[in-house]
């Protein structure tokens, strides 16, 4: 974070770079079925990003150590292709991606009805393969579709989007510049028929105001968002 | 992959099928599934395809990086291929460091494309002996229902074909397209009931014998050969999935040159 050289963000009459206004969400689309072989499956364009999640499973837990007496488990892998940003990537884990994982996989274990499977596990691959900003809000909100797509119980959808700060301004839905020069990213995890939340981060510096004003913003992109959600799984392919 | 766990059953079934002259999906022995590439689809890379045939489904990125040349050849850039098949592919793929079977995929996609001598490594060169190309070539399996070589030889070509060098973003001239001179193409033969057939799906490769995968180049001529898996087979089998291979190339070249616009 931190005001690294001097891109304009927002213009004199609040238009961003993208020609967005500071409340209005990236333009987005969500297709579900784009992975045949998996159990469930979707994919989520979401300005510049392009993030596809499939599921697999409930399958037997193994290595047995894993397994879960009460419960299944959730084995979510967070992965950014190697052509998926302007510098390449080298493939394989790193320490970004195991944290995003594993608050991926908290995220949704707060709302997969996972005691009705116990020791079983069900596996939850996020790929990246092209990234703007808020890969990890696009991976959680596109596994949470590739779930219901796979017809397991959830008690809701997880929508997740990132408001932040740039120039001292609260704006909606960050993209690549903004994360880039911006001074604050606040993404959230919400469940859109209760409002309650199961994912929560943080970075930069927001004053109390601000961050009432982002938390809000999150907020109203979910209702957005949450449609979009909702119209992909009905039309779907079967 | 893990092992699977009817394949006796399996092989079985499509040997009876085999008896009558048929496949478990209706195809003929040397009929390949849909093909669909759609390529610069991916804005983040420099040249990008995705392929799909049936329901394999692989995307190929091509990225550039600077590189010091080799001091045996200092006026050369240099091509690197790789391929990754992570657990988002099938059921049978785990995760973990790359299996044998992605590392051949890679490796015999790479051979065929190198050794067609489309890329020419001089051209790449920016500063003999300081400063040169490296092109990236990744290939990413999305669902794998069988014949991921085929696919990602494929997706490889196209992605190439429509490559851009980042030369600004570099500081090292102007963008300009990627010169590909050629269009190696790979056509793999699976052994399912004892005998060859083109294109094989998830289910033939887990209940077949041997694989052949042949890539030729421009007019005909052979690039790479690679026979995989346990099985023995003839000079007059070879000869026949060889001419077979021959006519096969030059349709997908045709879909190529569609794509791209050449």
């Amino acid at each position: 974070m931190g005001g690294y050289g001097d891109v304009q963000c927002i213009d004199e009459n609040g238009i961003r770079l993208d020609g967005r206004k500071i409340d209005e969400v990236r333009p987005m689309s969500i297709e579900v079925g784009v992975v045949p072989v998996a159990d469930g499956s979707a994919r989520m364009k979401w300005g510049l990003n392009d993030v596809i999640a499939a599921v697999y499973g409930p399958m037997e837990a193994h290595p047995r150590k894993i397994q879960r007496q009460d419960r299944a488990v959730l084995d979510v892998r967070y992965n950014m292709a190697p052509f998926s940003t302007t510098d390449r990537i080298r493939p394989g884990f790193n320490r970004r991606s195991r944290e995003i994982s594993k608050v991926t996989a908290e995220a949704l274990e707060s709302v997969v009805l996972t005691e009705l499977y116990p020791r079983s596990k069900i596996r939850v691959e996020i790929e990246i393969i092209c990234a703007e900003a808020g890969t990890r809000c696009a991976g959680i909100t596109a596994a949470s579709v590739a779930l219901a797509h796979a017809g397991i119980p959830m008690t809701d959808l997880v929508v997740s989007v990132a408001s932040g700060k740039v120039h001292d301004v609260v704006v909606c839905d960050l993209n690549k510049e903004e994360d880039n020069y911006g001074e604050a990213d606040l993404p959230m995890g919400i469940l859109p028929n209760t409002g309650e939340l199961v994912f929560l981060q943080m970075d930069g510096d927001l004053s109390p105001q601000q961050f009432q004003e982002a938390w809000d913003y999150n907020m109203g992109a979910a209702k957005v968002i949450h449609e979009v959600m909702v119209e992909a799984l009905k039309g779907g392919d079967e | 992959m893990s092992i699977p766990l009817v394949p006796k059953l399996l092989r079985a079934h499509l040997a009876d099928l085999a008896k009558e002259g048929k496949r478990h999906d209706g195809r003929g022995r040397f009929e390949g599934r849909k093909v669909e590439l759609e390529v610069d689809c991916l804005p983040r890379a420099e040249g990008s395809a995705r392929v799909r045939m049936g329901d394999t489904i692989v995307f190929a990125g091509v990225k550039f990086q600077i590189m010091t040349p080799y001091p045996d050849r200092p006026n050369q850039g240099g091509l690197m291929c790789s391929a990754e098949v992570r657990p988002v592919a099938g059921r049978g793929w785990e995760p973990g460091p790359p299996s044998p079977e992605s590392i051949e995929l890679g490796r015999v996609v790479d051979r065929g494309i190198r050794e067609s001598g489309c890329i020419n490594t001089e051209d790449l060169c920016i500063i003999p002996g300081e400063k040169a190309w490296q092109v990236i070539l990744d290939l990413f399996a999305l669902s794998d229902d069988g014949n991921l070589f085929d696919a990602f030889g494929l997706a490889a070509i196209a992605a190439l074909k429509n490559a851009t060098i980042p030369a600004e973003r570099f500081e090292a001239g102007e963008d300009r397209p990627l010169e590909v001179s050629k269009t190696p193409i790979m056509c793999s033969y699976h052994k399912v009931g004892g005998r060859f057939v083109y294109d094989t799906d998830k289910k033939e490769e887990l209940g077949g014998d041997e694989r052949i995968h042949i890539t030729l180049g421009d007019d005909d001529h052979v690039h790479s050969l690679q026979k995989g898996l346990k099985g023995i087979f003839t000079a007059a089998e070879f000869a026949e999935i060889m001419s077979e291979a021959r006519s096969r190339c030059s349709e997908l070249r045709d879909l190529i040159d569609q794509a791209v616009g050449k």
